[in-house]
């Protein structure tokens, strides 16, 4: 995750100390005084939603699937995660709610000591489940609207699923949850995104997190509605002025890019641009500290039948599953020679990327969107937008 | 290395989250031993082998493939709720799982 406030209008958050090791300076309370040592661990709870999104990653399903771990292997599952030390579990889907032991869950990971974070499509989301959710610790709701009403309804397959999310907002914020947007951009929904922005924060969301298209579950059959590299440029200095023009009114919106390293370097480029060199040194300073692209590393996904992924994007390959052996056994395991290339990919990176001069703060983007698009899990990501004389 | 490990036998669940699930092995050079690397989700084992050698050719000479549900696992590791503990010891005995 990339944080737009934080570097270009210096808005402190919640994640400074794990994102950037920027604890010390920040006025927020953090999650962690430290940069994280351990990944974030994407819980995809079921495979099981309400809805049928056209980009959805886990190819999720109105009906059950069989296999899914159960409240007390999940956790078992938690207890394990919270003894390798993760410092937060987003508990995914599917769509979340649609799991009768959500909360309960919430509550043990929050009694481990473990913050639990959650993505939904607000759709379920009533008064009585947020402040059920909001008492048993959970710290953050991200809720997906992707457009306009209509275009929004269309994406999720469902009339009405705008307005539902934005009741399921509603009831975050009446409970006095912090919630944020989660929008994925892409060719059709890329003009919508200013409209959304104002309306929900309208509304009195201050949060909104941008995703890029990954190739993983339904994602990979919508890859030609992704936006063209030009266009993803545009949306992301979209995103850039928007962010800007909000604080300089006084409305400090936090922003955040998710799926696309290749933004940080045109973040710094954008900061060389329009707000001079020594901030865009600031900005580089900060995005080193970061790490480029977290795959593998920061990040880590278990899906609902125990199997651990690189990213939760990356369904098609798994590390090991968790009924056979424990998240922490799995994860340090070396000894599988694709995550160690992984962990040391600015060594193997081929193409554009091998000589860029962001390759520290970006580490290539997604490596998914390599393997689809070239076959070669080093080769360059496909949706990097940076102009050659910037790389250079 | 585990002496007179309690070991339980993971129950049989499906692992076919986005597919077929492949378990995958791979032996870096002739004289070394096969290495599980993890699995791939593929409708076939000809996909799943193009997906395994997409993934791991540049370090191995032999990849092998088995369908992840004709696996039989026995592990100290006690996640799973349907595990089976396995008589261990002359006697048989079972040691109680722990919680
Ligand atoms: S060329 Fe590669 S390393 Fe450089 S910004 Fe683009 S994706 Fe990142």
């Amino acid at each position: 995750m990339i944080s737009v406030s934080k570097l270009l209008c210096e808005l402190d958050a919640e994640g400074d100390g794990l994102r950037y090791d920027a604890a010390a300076d920040s006025s927020k309370p953090q999650i962690s005084r430290e940069k994280q040592r351990r990944p974030v661990v994407v819980w995809n709870l079921t495979k099981q939603c309400n809805l049928y999104c056209s980009h959805c990653y886990a190819a999720a399903d109105t009906g059950t699937a069989p296999g899914e771990l159960g409240t007390a292997e999940g956790k078992r599952l938690l207890d394990d995660l919270a003894d390798y030390g993760v410092p937060v579990v987003l508990f995914s889907g599917g769509e979340p709610l649609v799991r009768d032991d959500l909360v309960e869950l919430v509550g043990y990971a929050d009694d481990l000591g473990i913050r639990p974070v959650l993505s939904t499509n607000g759709t379920l989301i009533t008064p009585e489940t947020a402040a059920e959710l909001r008492d048993a610790g959970l710290r953050y709701a991200g809720v997906s609207v992707d457009g306009l009403p209509e275009r929004n309804d269309e994406f999720r397959g469902a009339d009405g699923a705008f307005d539902a999310a934005v009741r399921g907002i509603g009831a975050c914020l009446d409970a006095g949850l912090k919630t944020g947007l989660r929008y994925t951009i892409t060719e059709r929904n890329a003009d919508d995104l200013p409209g959304v922005v104002e309306l929900l924060h309208d509304e009195g969301v201050d949060r909104f997190c941008f995703y890029h298209l990954d190739y993983g579950g339904r994602g990979a059959d919508i890859a030609d509605a992704d936006l063209s590299p030009g266009a993803k440029r545009d949306a992301v200095r979209r995103v850039c002025d928007l962010t800007r023009e909000y604080h300089d009114r006084g409305a400090e919106i936090e922003t955040l890019l998710v799926g696309n390293y290749a933004d940080a370097a045109y973040l710094v480029e954008y900061a060389r641009r329009h707000l001079g060199e020594a901030v865009a040194e600031r900005v580089y300073d900060y995005l080193r500290r970061n790490g480029g692209d977290p795959a593998g590393e920061r990040v880590a996904d278990v899906d609902y039948q125990g199997n651990v992924h690189p990213t939760q994007f990356w369904q098609g390959y798994s590390l090991g599953n968790v009924r056979d052996r424990s998240f922490g056994d799995i994860w340090d395991d070396e000894s599988n020679p694709l995550l160690r290339r992984l962990r040391h990919r600015s060594e193997h990176l081929n193409g554009r990327c091998a000589d860029c001069r962001y390759r520290e703060i970006c580490r290539g983007g997604s490596r998914l969107r390599a393997l689809s698009a070239h076959g070669d899990l080093f080769a360059p990501d496909p949706q990097c937008y940076l102009r050659e004389a910037e790389i250079a | 290395m585990v002496e007179n490990p309690d070991r339980h036998r993971v129950g049989d669940h499906p692992r076919d989250a986005a597919g077929r699930e492949w378990e995958v092995f791979v032996r870096p050079d002739g004289a070394d031993p096969l290495r599980h690397v993890g699995s791939v989700s593929a409708p076939s084992v000809g996909v799943a082998y193009e997906q395994a050698e997409t993934l791991f050719a540049w370090c191995a000479d032999d990849v092998w493939l088995c369908p992840a549900d004709a696996v039989e696992r026995y592990s100290t590791h006690t996640l799973d709720d349907d595990a089976e503990r396995v008589p261990v010891g002359p006697d048989g005995d079972e040691r109680p799982r722990e919680s």
